[in-house]
C-alpha cells in the first residue's frame, strides 16, 4: 500500500471509448443495435414472465368458451341481449371472434391492458431490476417508449390469438358463412375476416390508452398492484360519471366513450368518420399520457 | 490535515474539482457539495469525496448513515438537491449515460430476472451497455465462480450466488470503476472470504473499486483508502493504513485484576479502563511501557499485555460517528467530529480527556471539523498550508 497521502500508481489512462459499441471479448455483437436493442430486451423479458402466457392463454380461451357454451346450450341470447353479434353466432361461426372481441372490450381487455401497463415500471421496481436497468447507460425516455411499445405488442399478440381462436373454433362448431353487415348486406368470408382484423386493431388502439394510463401510474408507485388498482379505479369512475346526463359534456373527451365505435366497421359502407375520430382521440390520449409518464419518470428518484 | 480536503470544500458545486488529479492519479470518482433532501430529511449533506484511479476505496458508515443514498446519487438513480458527482470525467447527473459506460456495480442487493438463467441475465443486462460476447460472459461467470450454474435459473440461486452474479455483471464491460454496495451482506463466512478475495483481486488488477460497507475489518482487509460517513457527511477520509486510533488499546491480564484496574484508572481515568472476558481493556495510548512499569511497581504479576486492535477500531468508529459515549455527549453540540474536537485536550484535562483525545483522526485524515474553519480562510487565500502540517505532502 502507498504511504499516507502518496499515490504511487501510474496516471489513469483516458477512457478507451465512450460510444459503448465495441464488443467485449469478441467481435460478435449481441442483442441487436441501438434502436432495436431496447425493444428486443423488453420482449425477451416478457417472454420470461408467466404472466404473459396467462394473459395470452386467457384471451385465447374466451372465443373457445363462447363457442363451446353456445354449441352446448344450442340457444343464443335474444336480439339485443349480450354483446353485439352474440345472437348470430349459432348461424355463423364468423361471429365468434366478433362477439368475443365485443365482450372483451368492456372489461377484460382494459384489465389486461392495465396489468401490462402497470407492471412495466412498478413491476420492475418491485423486484429491484429497475435499478439494475438504470445503472446501465440507457435513457429513461427510450425505456418508457420501448416498454409501451412492447406492452402494445403483447396485447397485439393476445388479440391475434382471440381472432385466430375465434375463427378456428367458430369454424369447428358452427362453420363459416358470409357475414351479414348491420346494413343488411352480405360480405364474403374473406372480407368478413378482414373486418374482424380491423376490429381487433381498433381494439388495440383503444387499449393503448389504457396501457398509457397504467404506465403513468406505474411511474408514480413502486407497486404494480397499486398502479393497476389506480388505473381501474379511474376507468370505472369515468365510466360511472359519463353514465349521468349531467356529465354528458365530458363524453367527447373520454377515450372509453369511443370503445364501441368498432361497430362502424360492420356497416356497408364502413362509417370511417366516427372510426377516424375515435382513433384520433385514442392517439391523443395515448401520446399525452405516455409523455406525462416520461416527464414523471425522467426526474423520478429510484429508491426501490 | 490534507490540503486537498480544504480545496474540495472551498469549491462551489458548479466549479470543476481541483482535486481531479492527485499524486499522479486521476480522480475517477469525486463528489462536490453533494446534497440530497428527502422532504425535510437531509440524507446527504454537502458531501465532498474523492476516489483515485486504482483505489480500492472503502465507504464506511453505520446503517442509515447515507451510504446507499450517496451511491444512488453517484450512479444517477436519484437526483441531488444540490452539488454533483463526477465519474470518469463525466458530470452526474448531467452526463449520466456517458459516466455509466465506465461503471459497473450494484446498489443494495443485486437483482436479476428470476426465470432467466445466469447467462441470459448477463446477456440481457450486458447488452444495455453495449455488445458483449459470449466469451466475456463465460469469463466473468468463471471469475465469480458460477460457471457450473451458468444455465440455471437465477430464481433458485442462494443469496451468496446472487451476490457473486452481481459482481459478475458489474465486470461485464471491464469498467474503470466497480461500485459494490455491501457485497458481503448476508453471506456466510466462506462467502464473505470469497467476495473479499475477489475484491482484492480486482484491486490488484488495477480496477478501481468503491466498496460500501459497515464492517470496519472488511474495509481494513481489502481497501487501500476509505471514507467514514455518518448522517450524510464524510467525517474522515484517507488511507486505510491510518484507519485506527492513534493510541494503542491493550488487553491486560494480571494475577489481581481488581488492583490492576485501580492502577490503570489512576493513570488514564475511569473511562479508559474496561473489563472484558477476564481481561482489562486499557486505552493506554503510547504509555504502555509506563502502564507495565506501574503494574509491576504495584507488585502485580503481569501475565500478558496484548494489543486489542479490533476493539480500538470499533471505539474509533463509534467515536467518529457519534454513536459512542463521547459522541453521544457531543451530539447536542453539533457534528460528532466537531464534538470530539471540542471534547479534546483543550476542553478538558486529565486522564479521561487524554483517553478520548487518542481517538481524534490521524493527521493524514481529512475531517470536516478541522476543515470547516479553514474553508473561509481558503476562500480568501486558497493557501493549503493554512490547513495543517499535511500540506507538505501535496505534490
Amino acid at each position: 500500500m502507498s504511504p499516507a497521502g502518496v499515490c504511487a500508481c501510474p496516471p489513469t489512462p483516458p477512457p478507451a471509448r465512450d460510444a459503448g459499441d465495441a464488443c467485449h471479448g469478441s467481435t460478435r455483437p449481441a442483442m441487436g443495435g441501438a434502436h432495436w436493442g431496447p425493444l428486443r430486451r423488453e420482449w425477451v423479458k416478457l417472454l420470461f414472465a408467466w404472466r404473459t402466457y396467462v394473459i395470452w392463454g386467457g384471451l385465447a380461451a374466451i372465443p373457445f368458451l363462447i363457442a363451446l357454451a353456445l354449441y352446448i346450450s344450442d340457444r343464443g341470447p335474444g336480439p339485443g341481449e349480450g354483446p353485439p353479434f352474440l345472437s348470430r353466432v349459432l348461424d355463423n361461426g364468423l361471429y365468434v371472434p366478433v362477439s368475443a372481441l365485443a365482450s372483451l372490450l368492456l372489461v377484460l381487455l382494459p384489465l389486461v391492458a392495465a396489468v401490462l401497463g402497470s407492471y412495466m415500471i412498478a413491476g420492475e421496481a418491485e423486484i429491484g431490476t429497475l435499478r439494475a436497468i438504470l445503472l446501465r447507460p440507457q435513457s429513461r425516455g427510450s425505456l418508457i417508449v420501448s416498454k409501451w411499445i412492447v406492452a402494445v405488442l403483447t396485447l397485439f399478440v393476445g388479440l391475434a390469438l382471440v381472432v385466430a381462436a375465434g375463427i378456428a373454433f367458430g369454424a369447428l362448431f358452427f362453420g363459416l358463412e358470409p357475414l351479414v353487415t348491420l346494413s343488411g348486406t352480405t360480405v364474403s368470408v374473406a372480407e368478413g375476416i378482414g373486418l374482424i382484423v380491423l376490429t381487433a386493431l381498433f381494439a388495440l388502439a383503444a387499449m393503448a390508452c389504457m396501457i398509457s394510463l397504467a404506465l403513468l401510474f406505474s411511474t408514480m408507485t413502486n407497486s404494480s398492484l397499486t398502479a393497476l388498482i389506480a388505473t381501474f379505479v379511474v376507468y370505472i369512475v369515468v365510466q360511472v360519471l359519463v353514465s349521468f346526463s349531467f356529465f354528458d359534456w365530458l363524453e367527447p373527451y373520454v377515450f372509453s366513450s369511443y370503445f364501441g365505435d368498432y361497430i362502424n366497421f360492420f356497416r356497408d359502407p364502413i362509417a370511417w368518420r366516427p372510426i377516424g375520430e375515435a382513433l384520433l382521440v385514442f392517439g391523443l390520449w395515448s401520446a399525452g399520457l405516455t409523455i406525462v409518464a416520461w416527464l414523471l419518470f425522467r426526474r423520478k428518484d429510484i429508491v426501490s | 490535515m490534507r490540503p486537498e480536503a480544504t480545496e474540495a470544500r472551498t469549491e462551489e458545486p458548479a466549479a470543476r474539482p481541483e482535486g481531479a488529479e492527485r499524486d499522479g492519479r486521476a480522480a475517477i470518482l469525486s463528489t462536490r457539495g453533494l446534497t440530497k433532501d428527502f422532504g425535510r430529511l437531509r440524507a446527504v449533506d454537502g458531501l465532498d469525496m474523492e476516489v483515485c484511479a486504482g483505489d480500492v476505496f472503502g465507504f464506511l458508515g453505520p446503517n442509515g448513515a447515507g451510504k446507499t443514498t450517496v451511491i444512488r446519487l453517484v450512479l444517477g438513480l436519484i437526483h441531488p438537491t444540490s452539488g454533483y458527482a463526477e465519474v470518469a470525467g463525466h458530470r452526474v447527473p448531467g452526463e449520466l449515460r456517458a459516466a455509466l459506460r465506465h461503471v459497473g456495480g450494484f446498489v443494495d442487493d443485486p437483482t436479476f430476472y428470476p426465470l432467466m438463467s445466469a447467462r441470459r441475465n448477463l446477456r440481457l443486462l450486458g447488452s444495455m451497455t453495449g455488445p458483449v460476447s459470449e466469451e466475456r460472459i463465460a469469463e466473468v461467470l468463471e471469475i465469480a465462480g458460477l460457471s457450473d450454474r451458468a444455465d440455471s435459473r437465477v430464481g433458485g440461486f442462494s443469496h451468496g450466488m446472487k451476490q457473486r452474479l452481481g459482481i459478475a455483471q458489474a465486470l461485464l464491460h471491464a469498467p474503470q470503476l466497480v461500485v459494490l454496495d455491501e457485497p458481503t451482506s448476508g453471506l456466510d463466512p466462506r462467502g464473505m472470504k470469497d467476495v473479499r478475495e475477489l475484491v482484492r483481486e480486482l484491486g490488484r488488477s488495477g480496477v478501481t473499486v468503491f466498496l460500501s460497507s459497515h464492517l470496519l475489518h472488511e474495509v481494513q482487509q481489502v481497501c487501500t483508502r476509505a471514507a467514514i460517513i455518518d448522517r450524510g457527511r464524510v467525517i474522515v477520509q484517507g488511507p486505510v493504513a491510518e484507519l485506527r486510533p492513534q493510541g494503542l488499546t491493550v488487553r491486560v491480564v494480571t494475577d489481581d485484576q481488581t488492583r490492576a484496574a485501580e492502577t490503570a484508572r489512576s493513570l488514564y481515568g475511569p473511562r479508559a479502563v474496561a473489563e472484558d472476558d477476564g481481561a482489562l481493556v486499557v486505552q493506554a495510548g503510547d504509555d504502555v511501557p509506563e502502564l507495565v512499569r506501574r503494574l509491576v511497581a504495584d507488585d502485580l504479576d503481569v501475565r500478558s499485555v496484548v494489543p486489542a486492535t479490533e476493539q480500538g477500531l470499533e471505539e474509533y468508529f463509534l467515536e467518529l460517528t457519534g454513536r459512542g459515549a463521547a459522541g453521544e455527549e457531543g451530539e447536542s453540540g453539533g457534528a460528532p467530529a466537531e464534538a470530539a474536537a471540542e471534547d479534546g485536550p483543550a476542553a478538558e484535562d486529565g486522564p479521561a480527556a487524554r483517553s478520548r483525545s487518542r481517538y481524534t483522526p490521524a493527521p493524514e485524515w481529512r475531517t470536516p471539523a478541522a476543515a470547516a474553519p479553514a474553508r473561509d480562510e481558503s476562500r480568501a487565500s486558497s493557501a493549503p498550508e493554512a490547513h495543517g502540517g499535511a500540506g507538505g505532502r501535496r505534490r
